[in-house]
C-alpha cells in the first residue's frame, strides 16, 4: 500500500469504520443491557455504578498492549486477533458513557408509565422492549455523538499501537494507512490520507450522527431544555459532562458539604489526601514489586526507586511521578491558551459561527496521525513533541467547555453588563471568567484524563514497519514510555507493564476521588449562573 | 410623602421624553415593525407603568428607554438630552434580579458602582451599604444570593440600582418572578422606598402586565397594542395613596385598563 490511491484510502477509511461500527454496535448492546439493569436493580446499581466509575476514568490506552498480547493468545487466526483487541479497545472508549446515558434515562422514566406497564400486566420483556429501550434511545443517540468523537482518537492510536509489532498489523486501516505514507516518504499520500480522514468524519456527521439523533427526539418524554447542545458542536462536546464525571462519582459525596466552607480547608485538605495518596501509592508499589520480582524476592529500597534507569520495575514510580509534572506544565500552558480563547469566541457571536465548525474539524483530527509533522531531532525535542501532542490531546475539551460554559450565559448578564456600564476589565474578571469555571473544571478533569491516554504514544513511539523501525519520538522518562517499551522488549516484560498500569490506575483514581471531586463540587456550588 | 395633587403640580420640563419612537426587527430582507411611533413622557415625581399583551414590545421601548437598545426612528430625552447609550442616572431593574452568585450581596451592589470612576471605594461602599439599609437587608450585606429568597434577591437588584443614585428607574416586570406574597409585600413598600422627598429618584417606569399592580402603583399607565405596538391609550391614575384595593374606584381603573388591553 505504499502507492496512494483514492481507492485504497477509501477501503482504509471503510476498514476503519467497520471496527468502529461493531463497536459501537457492541457498546449499545452492552449499554442496555447493563444500563437497564443498573437502573431498576438497586442490588446491581450498588456494584454497577462505582465499578463503571472506576472503567471510565482509567487510562484505557495504558491497557491496550496487555489486551492485543492477551486476545491475540487466545483468538486465532491473527488477523482476527487483532482486529477483536482493536475493536474491544475502542468499545471500551465508547461503551461506558453510552450505559451511563441508558441507566439516566431509564431511572427518570415518569413513574406513571411504570405503575402503567405493572397495572397492565406486561412481562419484563414486554416492559424491557416496549419501555426501557424506546425512552432509552434520545440519550443513546446524544451520547453516541460524542463516544463516537472519542471513538475515533482510539481507533486511530490502537490502529497505529498494532504497528509496534510487525506481526500485530491491523494491515488495513486509516491510520495505519497515514504511517504507511509517512514511513515511505510518501507525504502527498500522507496528508491526503488524513485529509481523507478528515471528510470521512463530517460526513458521517452529517448522514449518521445527525439523522439518529434527529430519529430519536420523537422518543423523548419531555423537550428538555438543553440550550447550547441544539449547536451540533456543543453536542459533540458537552458529552464530558456525561463521561468523565459521572453523576455519583463527584457530585453525590459532596452534597452535604456546605458551600461556604472557605476554599482554604478544601485546599488543605486537598493536600492531606494528596499526600495519603502518596503513602498509599508507595505501599501498593512496593508490595506489587516485591510479588512480581522474580526470587529471590526483595523490597525495592527508596533509593533504587529514586535512581533512575529506564525501564525497569524500580524506575516506575519515578517515571510516574515525572509524566504526572509533564502533563500539569501541559495544562497549565493549555489553560493560558485556552481559556481567553474560549471566551473571546463565545462573545462573539459572528467569530463564533464561523470559527466553532473550524474548531471541531480541527479537534476531530486525532492527534497521533500528526506526530510525524512535528518530528525533526528526536533526542533533541522529544520533550517538546510529548508536549505538543499532549497539548493537542486536552485543549479541545478546555476550549469546547469554556464556550459552552460562556454560550449558555443567559443574555440578561449582558444587559446589567451593558446598563452598568462595566469595563471590559471589570467584566472579565466578576462575569466572565467565574461564570466559566465550573464548564472549565469540566472540562479540566476530562482534559487531564485525555492526556493520560496520549501518553503512550506522546511519550515514547517506535514505528516497526517492513521489518525496519523508526524511533518517533521519546522522552528521557516517563509512564507512557515506561509501558511502550515494556510491550516491545522481546517477549513482553509484563512485571513492568503491569507495576505501571495499576500504580498509574490507582494515581488517577484516588486523584479524581479526592482532589477533583472537590474542586468539581466547589466550582459547581459556588459558580453556577442561575436565577 | 408627597401627595398626588403635588405631582400634578410639578409641570416641570419632562424627566423623560420618548418622542416618535418606532423600531423595525430586520428578518431575511423583511421589516417586521416591533413599536410603531410610541410617544410617552414621564414626569417629576412621576411612577409611570407601560402595559400591553405579551410579546408586543414592552419590554424592548423599556430598554430603548435605558440605551440599551436603538430604535429605527425617534428619540428618547432625558431631560431634553437623547439617551443612546446607558448612563448612571438612568438605573434598571431586572425581572430575574440578574444577581452574581459568586458574590455576596454587598459585592453585587458595589459592582453595579463599578463604573462610577467619581467615587473612591470608601464612598462607593459606604453607598452600598445605606442602598442594602434602604431595601431593608441590614446585616445581609455578606450573604450570597444564593442563600436569599427570591424577594431579597430582589431587593438587592433594586439596591444595586438604588445605589446609582439614579434620577431614572427602568423595572422590567420586577415582580413577576417572585411569588405572590413576596411580591404583594414588596410592592406595598415599593413606592415610598423610590418615591420620597429623600431619595435622588425622579420618575419610575416599570413594564408590567398584572393590570392590579398598575393601578395600585402607578400615577400614569401607558397601554400598548399588540405587535405592532403603538399606544392605545394613556391612563391617569390619581387615586390616593396607599390605594385601597377593595375600593369600587380601584376597580374601575382595573376595568378599564382591561378593556383597553382587550
Amino acid at each position: 500500500m505504499t502507492a496512494f490511491t483514492i481507492l485504497g484510502i477509501a477501503i482504509d477509511i471503510i476498514y476503519s469504520w467497520t471496527r468502529m461500527l461493531v463497536a459501537l454496535g457492541l457498546s449499545i448492546v452492552f449499554s442496555l443491557a447493563v444500563g437497564i439493569v443498573a437502573a431498576r436493580n438497586k442490588k446491581a446499581e450498588a456494584v454497577i455504578i462505582p465499578l463503571l466509575d472506576v472503567f471510565q476514568s482509567i487510562p484505557i490506552l495504558g491497557f491496550f498492549p496487555i489486551v492485543i498480547l492477551g486476545v491475540i493468545d487466545v483468538v486465532h487466526p491473527e488477523w482476527l486477533g487483532v482486529n477483536v483487541a482493536v475493536i474491544l479497545l475502542i468499545f471500551t472508549s465508547m461503551s461506558w458513557n453510552i450505559t451511563f446515558g441508558v441507566y439516566e434515562a431509564v431511572r427518570s422514566i415518569p413513574q406513571d408509565y411504570i405503575d402503567l406497564s405493572q397495572i397492565s400486566g406486561s412481562s419484563s420483556w414486554q416492559r424491557i422492549v416496549s419501555l426501557y429501550i424506546p425512552s432509552s434511545l434520545s440519550r443513546i443517540a446524544y451520547n453516541t455523538q460524542t463516544s463516537w468523537a472519542v471513538g475515533l482518537f482510539y481507533l486511530v492510536s490502537s490502529e497505529i499501537l498494532t504497528l509496534g509489532s510487525k506481526n500485530y498489523q491491523a494491515s488495513i486501516g486509516i491510520g495505519v494507512a497515514i504511517y504507511t505514507f509517512y514511513d515511505t516518504g510518501n507525504f502527498t499520500g500522507y496528508i491526503y490520507a488524513i485529509i481523507a480522514l478528515i471528510i470521512a468524519v463530517v460526513i458521517w456527521q452529517l448522514i449518521f450522527l445527525r439523522e439518529f439523533s434527529l430519529w430519536s427526539e420523537k422518543y423523548k418524554f419531555v423537550e428538555e431544555p438543553r440550550g447550547e447542545t441544539k449547536d451540533p458542536l456543543m453536542r459533540v462536546y458537552s458529552w464530558v459532562n456525561h463521561r468523565s464525571i459521572s453523576k455519583l462519582f463527584l457530585i453525590a459525596h459532596g452534597s452535604g458539604v456546605s458551600r461556604f466552607t472557605s476554599s482554604i480547608t478544601r485546599f488543605k485538605r486537598g493536600f492531606k489526601y494528596a499526600f495519603f495518596i502518596l503513602i498509599v501509592l508507595f505501599v501498593g508499589f512496593e508490595l506489587g514489586a516485591f510479588l512480581l520480582s522474580p526470587s529471590p524476592r526483595s523490597l525495592p529500597s527508596l533509593a533504587t526507586i529514586l535512581s533512575y534507569e529506564c525501564c525497569s520495575s524500580q524506575s516506575v514510580l519515578v517515571a510516574l511521578a515525572v509524566s504526572f509534572l509533564r502533563i500539569w506544565y501541559v495544562y497549565f500552558i493549555c489553560v493560558l491558551v485556552a481559556v481567553p480563547l474560549g471566551i473571546v469566541i463565545a462573545l462573539h457571536s459572528k467569530l463564533y459561527d464561523t470559527a466553532s465548525p473550524l474548531l471541531e474539524v480541527v479537534a476531530s483530527i486525532p492527534a497521533p496521525v500528526l506526530l510525524p509533522l512535528f518530528v525533526a531531532d528526536v533526542t533533541k525535542n522529544g520533550e517538546a513533541i510529548a508536549a505538543m501532542i499532549i497539548f493537542l490531546g486536552m485543549i479541545w475539551y478546555i476550549i469546547f467547555n469554556v464556550m459552552a460554559g460562556i454560550r449558555s450565559l443567559p443574555a440578561e448578564l449582558w444587559e446589567l453588563r451593558k446598563g452598568f456600564q462595566v469595563s471590559t476589565y471589570n467584566a472579565w474578571r466578576n462575569i466572565y471568567l467565574p461564570a466559566s469555571a465550573a464548564a472549565f473544571v469540566t472540562g479540566s478533569i476530562t482534559a487531564i484524563g485525555a492526556a493520560w491516554n496520549t501518553l503512550i504514544i506522546a511519550e515514547y513511539f517506535n514505528l516497526h514497519l517492513n521489518g525496519s523501525s523508526k524511533l518517533l519520538t521519546q522522552v528521557q522518562i516517563g509512564i507512557g514510555k515506561t509501558i511502550s517499551i515494556a510491550v516491545q522488549s522481546n517477549p513482553a516484560n509484563l512485571t513492568v507493564l503491569t507495576l505501571s498500569i495499576l500504580s498509574m490506575t490507582a494515581l488517577i483514581v484516588a486523584f479524581n476521588l479526592t482532589v477533583w471531586r472537590r474542586v468539581y463540587h466547589y466550582t459547581t456550588k459556588r459558580f453556577t449562573y442561575n436565577r | 410623602m408627597a401627595t398626588a395633587a403635588d405631582k400634578i403640580g410639578s409641570t416641570s420640563e419632562p424627566v423623560i421624553s420618548v418622542e416618535h419612537v418606532s423600531l423595525d426587527f430586520r428578518k431575511e430582507k423583511e421589516d417586521l415593525p416591533v413599536l410603531v411611533d410610541v410617544s410617552m413622557q414621564a414626569l417629576r415625581n412621576e411612577f409611570v407603568t407601560v402595559t400591553g399583551p405579551s410579546g408586543c414590545g414592552k419590554s424592548t421601548l423599556l430598554r430603548i428607554i435605558g440605551g440599551l437598545g436603538k430604535a429605527t426612528s425617534g428619540v428618547v430625552k432625558f431631560r431634553g438630552t437623547p439617551i443612546t447609550k446607558p448612563t448612571s442616572e438612568v438605573a434598571m431593574i431586572f425581572q430575574n434580579f440578574v444577581l452574581l452568585p459568586w458574590k455576596t450581596a454587598l459585592e453585587n451592589v458595589l459592582f453595579g458602582l463599578s463604573s462610577r470612576s467619581d467615587m473612591n471605594e470608601q464612598q462607593k461602599k459606604e453607598a452600598s451599604v445605606s442602598a442594602l439599609e434602604s431595601t431593608g437587608l441590614k446585616g445581609f450585606e455578606n450573604v450570597y444570593p444564593g442563600e436569599l429568597s427570591g424577594g431579597m434577591k430582589q431587593r438587592v437588584g433594586i439596591a444595586r440600582a438604588l445605589a446609582l443614585q439614579p434620577q431614572v428607574l427602568l423595572m422590567d416586570e420586577p415582580f413577576s418572578s417572585l411569588d405572590d406574597l413576596t411580591a404583594e409585600h414588596l410592592r406595598r413598600e415599593i413606592y415610598s422606598l423610590l418615591i420620597n422627598p429623600s431619595s435622588p429618584i425622579q420618575s419610575v417606569i416599570m413594564v408590567s402586565h398584572n393590570v392590579e399592580e398598575i393601578v395600585e402603583l402607578s400615577d400614569k399607565s401607558v397601554v400598548l397594542s399588540a405587535r405592532p405596538a403603538h399606544v392605545v391609550d394613556i391612563v391617569q391614575n390619581d387615586l390616593p395613596r396607599p390605594r385601597n384595593k377593595k375600593a369600587p374606584e380601584f376597580f374601575d381603573k382595573v376595568d378599564k385598563i382591561y378593556s383597553l388591553l382587550a
